[in-house]
């Protein structure tokens, strides 16, 4: 077990060492003067190793730390007094949602997929190792974070090590009931989602039992922590029973498509653009009378309804049934019709964020590129200019369209909040409306636009380019910024239409003066 | 030289309704290569993945026989070439060879330095210390092929492994090939018509759910050209 544990140590810092050498060599200067021989320099090499463990142990104390803290604050919250129990039963009813949900022994990662199938470990002997190291490091973590959060909590010895134990003890139950479930089933029992989540809801409600005073008490807990230590033992012997780990763990990474090497990052946005059954089959008649790219670009939506569509009429339905509620409320209740109106009339940065959080922009450009702009665009007739911006014109009117919908009633539904809240000036009920309107085509722009102008994707729809990412972070930022702003909403909504109309100029000019350059596949 | 048969019994797998593979019975021997072919989609990752056990079979046995035993293959006996190398990109090859040879110690019969092994599908010097994640896809085909072959599985499957690479490393490799198949039983799952007729002694076809081999008797290159063919039309016909 130690030479296991020590050749996976060795393998996993190679690994980090040489990943950390390669973002070294990414960087401006450094790629010029450090050169592939690195790869191989022991010294360098020992230096960053230390460097890794220090980092990573770090790490590890931080996020334990950071979960002790949030337990202590939901606790925090709950009820100041009896705090030390509050915790140590929000703790325990956690440690149980971790016994379903955070297996770790079948989970088909590119790590395991190295030892087990390319380096061709002994699946029973890595796994049970890798397992074991895993509960001595949590249980080492456990005492830290309990020896930090006890200085103002004052927890028992006794009692810390008790939790510390049902922890360790989970996570040992926990995964021989993973491990039997699927050799039982022959799929994981965290794939079935509905049984999960109501396991977790049902958990989550259990845990904040202490709001009406019913609590973990000591007795429950010296039982409960018997039983477990009891189903623990026997999960041993039956993990260490089973024999076929190497066979679960082809066949749950042949399922889980880690073979081709498909990020799951980039497989849930592939899985999320695919085009739906229900599109396959377009209707004639939307065709009739279309040709080249003005036909190409209606297929494209046509096939795409599902995915469009779908969500902006979600959208909408939820915005007009959250405006009907509203206007019921304000009639009735005369303090919410005049909180509502303030907020209307001075804090309509609100709506940024809202409008930024609807919009379908974002998706819509991930269809278009792994649905259609990664093959086209390695035809060189498409990138040609006029081509490229007849197209753009087609897609941002479809887009703007496709947008709208929620944006028009959103629109509406503050024309008539404004006036039953009780009225405003009138040119309120123009701008601020108008500013709605805008903000929809803004943000169908600015994404279309960032997409042809800093095309992020590679060929696998993997996120290559940190310029994106930072705009769209910027984006989300500024957004909720505004959010909190306490200005009259005449001032902001004519900043707002001249900011939105001159970015959409701006963006409009750029776009015909470089998209022919910038809209390319990612390497 | 060992002489081994690697006998497939009623091997049968389907998903859902549609089946894929029907009560196959076919032995393979030492000694010859066998080229696998079968048009798109007719099921021979899902052959080679049933024989690897990465997919559950609905029923079959896989029996490798030797002239003292009789025993049921394993996933140790075999090495599994795929079509889409996988590496550990952020390994330089010479600590993935290194790596792969301290933890297969014990299966290793005759070790050879790392130099040596490089030598076999020719990896220079300097490539060495590269890290995975800088070579090309043929590059990788051949660290993936010298990891299957170090520890000298009896069963080889290539799934298309020379299609990425260049045509003095097709050449190299074909004859990698050529002088392992005297103790393995290989294996090669081809698209290629000419290459499984050029470097392999058997050509299968899968046809039908079933594999079917191709007899040469007395064809001349053409002809049994045109009765491979043939075959795979029938299957589409069928």
């Amino acid at each position: 077990m130690l030479n296991t544990l020590k050749m996976s140590f060795k393998i996993d810092t190679a690994y980090a060492t040489n990943s950390f050498i390669y973002t070294l060599k990414k960087l401006p200067i450094l790629k010029d003067i450090l050169s592939d021989d690195l790869y191989s320099s022991t010294s360098l090499k020992n230096f960053i190793r230390v460097l890794g463990i220090i980092l990573t142990s770090a790490k590890l104390i931080l996020y334990r730390l950071l979960y002790f803290f949030i337990i202590y604050m939901i606790a925090f919250r709950i009820g100041r007094e009896n705090l030390a129990l509050i915790y140590a039963h929000i703790y325990v009813v956690f440690a149980l949602i971790g016994l379903i949900i955070n297996t770790n022994l079948l989970s088909a990662t590119k790590k395991k997929y190295f030892s087990i199938i390319l380096f061709q470990m002994d699946a029973k002997k890595y796994l049970c190792t890798d397992f074991v190291w895993g509960l001595i490091l949590s249980f080492i973590l456990n005492v830290i974070g309990f020896s930090t959060i006890n200085y103002s909590l004052n927890i028992p010895v006794l009692l810390i090590l008790g939790l510390s134990l049902f922890s360790s003890c989970t996570k040992i139950v926990g995964e021989a009931i993973s491990i039997w479930f699927y050799r039982k089933k022959k799929y994981l029992l965290t794939t079935r989602y509905k049984v999960t989540f109501t396991y977790i809801a049902i958990m989550l409600v259990v845990s904040c039992l202490p709001l009406i005073e019913i609590c973990l008490t000591k007795q429950v807990f010296i039982i409960g922590l018997i039983l477990l230590l009891f189903l623990a033992v026997i999960s041993v012997f039956y993990i260490r029973n089973v024999n076929d780990y190497k066979l679960i763990y082809k066949k749950l990474i042949t399922e889980k498509l880690v073979m081709n090497e498909k990020n799951s990052e980039a497989y849930t946005r592939q899985a999320m653009v695919a085009i739906k059954d229900k599109d396959k089959q377009i209707d004639n008649k939307k065709l009739i009378g279309k040709k080249g790219y003005d036909l190409f670009n209606t297929i494209f939506f046509e096939r795409h309804k599902e995915i469009l569509y779908r969500s902006a009429k979600t959208f909408s339905l939820i915005s007009a049934i959250v405006i009907v509620i509203l206007i019921f409320l304000v009639l009735d209740i005369n303090d919410f019709a005049f909180e509502i109106n303030n907020i209307l009339c001075t804090q309509i940065g609100w709506f940024v964020f809202i409008m930024y959080f609807i919009n379908r922009g974002a998706i819509i450009t991930q269809a278009m590129f792994y649905n259609c702009d990664h093959a086209m665009l390695t035809y060189n007739f498409y990138r040609e200019p006029k081509i490229l911006l007849n197209l753009f014109k087609k897609r941002l009117i479809t887009i703007v369209k496709v947008n709208l919908m929620p944006a028009i009633i959103i629109a509406i539904g503050m024309i008539i909040l404004l006036y039953f809240s009780g009225g405003t000036l009138i040119i309120n009920y123009i701008t601020i409306p108008l500013f709605i309107i805008l903000l929809s085509i803004f943000f169908s722009v600015h994404y279309l636009v960032i997409y042809y102008l800093l095309q992020p994707f590679n060929k696998s729809l993997e996120m290559k380019k940190a310029s994106y990412s930072l705009v769209s972070g910027l984006t989300y930022f500024i957004s909720y910024t505004f959010s909190d702003l306490t200005i009259p909403s005449l001032y902001f909504s004519i900043g707002g239409l001249v900011f939105t109309i001159l970015y959409i100029i701006i963006a409009l000019f750029l776009i015909y003066k470089f998209a022919p350059k910038t809209f390319k596949i990612n390497n | 030289m060992i002489y081994l048969i690697l006998q497939i019994e009623n091997l049968s797998k389907s998903y859902g309704d549609k089946e894929v593979l029907k009560d196959i019975n076919f032995s393979f021997e030492s000694g010859k290569i066998y080229g696998l072919i079968g048009r798109n989609g007719v099921g021979k990752t899902t052959f080679f993945n049933s024989l690897n056990s990465d997919i559950d079979i609905d029923s079959g046995k896989f029996r490798l026989i030797d002239d003292n035993t009789n025993i049921e293959l394993t996933t140790s006996d075999i090495g599994y070439v795929v079509s889409e190398p996988i590496v550990p990109e952020f390994l330089t090859a010479k600590e993935f060879l290194q790596f792969f040879i301290d933890i297969n110690k014990d299966k290793i019969t005759e070790e050879k330095t790392l130099n040596e092994y490089f030598e076999i599908v020719k990896i220079s010097e300097e490539d060495q210390n590269k890290l995975l994640r800088d070579y090309s896809h043929g590059m990788k085909n051949k660290m993936q092929i010298l990891i299957n072959i170090i520890a000298k599985p009896k069963v080889i499957l290539l799934d298309e492994p020379l299609t990425s690479l260049d045509i003095v490393v097709q050449d190299e490799m074909k004859k990698l090939f050529k002088s392992l198949k005297k103790d393995h039983i290989i294996i090669f799952s081809t698209h290629i018509l000419e290459l499984a007729m050029d470097l392999c002694d058997e050509i299968v076809i899968l046809n039908n759910k079933e594999l079917e081999l191709i007899e040469k008797n007395n064809l001349n290159t053409k002809k049994y050209k045109d009765k491979i063919i043939n075959s795979l039309k029938e299957q589409n016909n069928a």
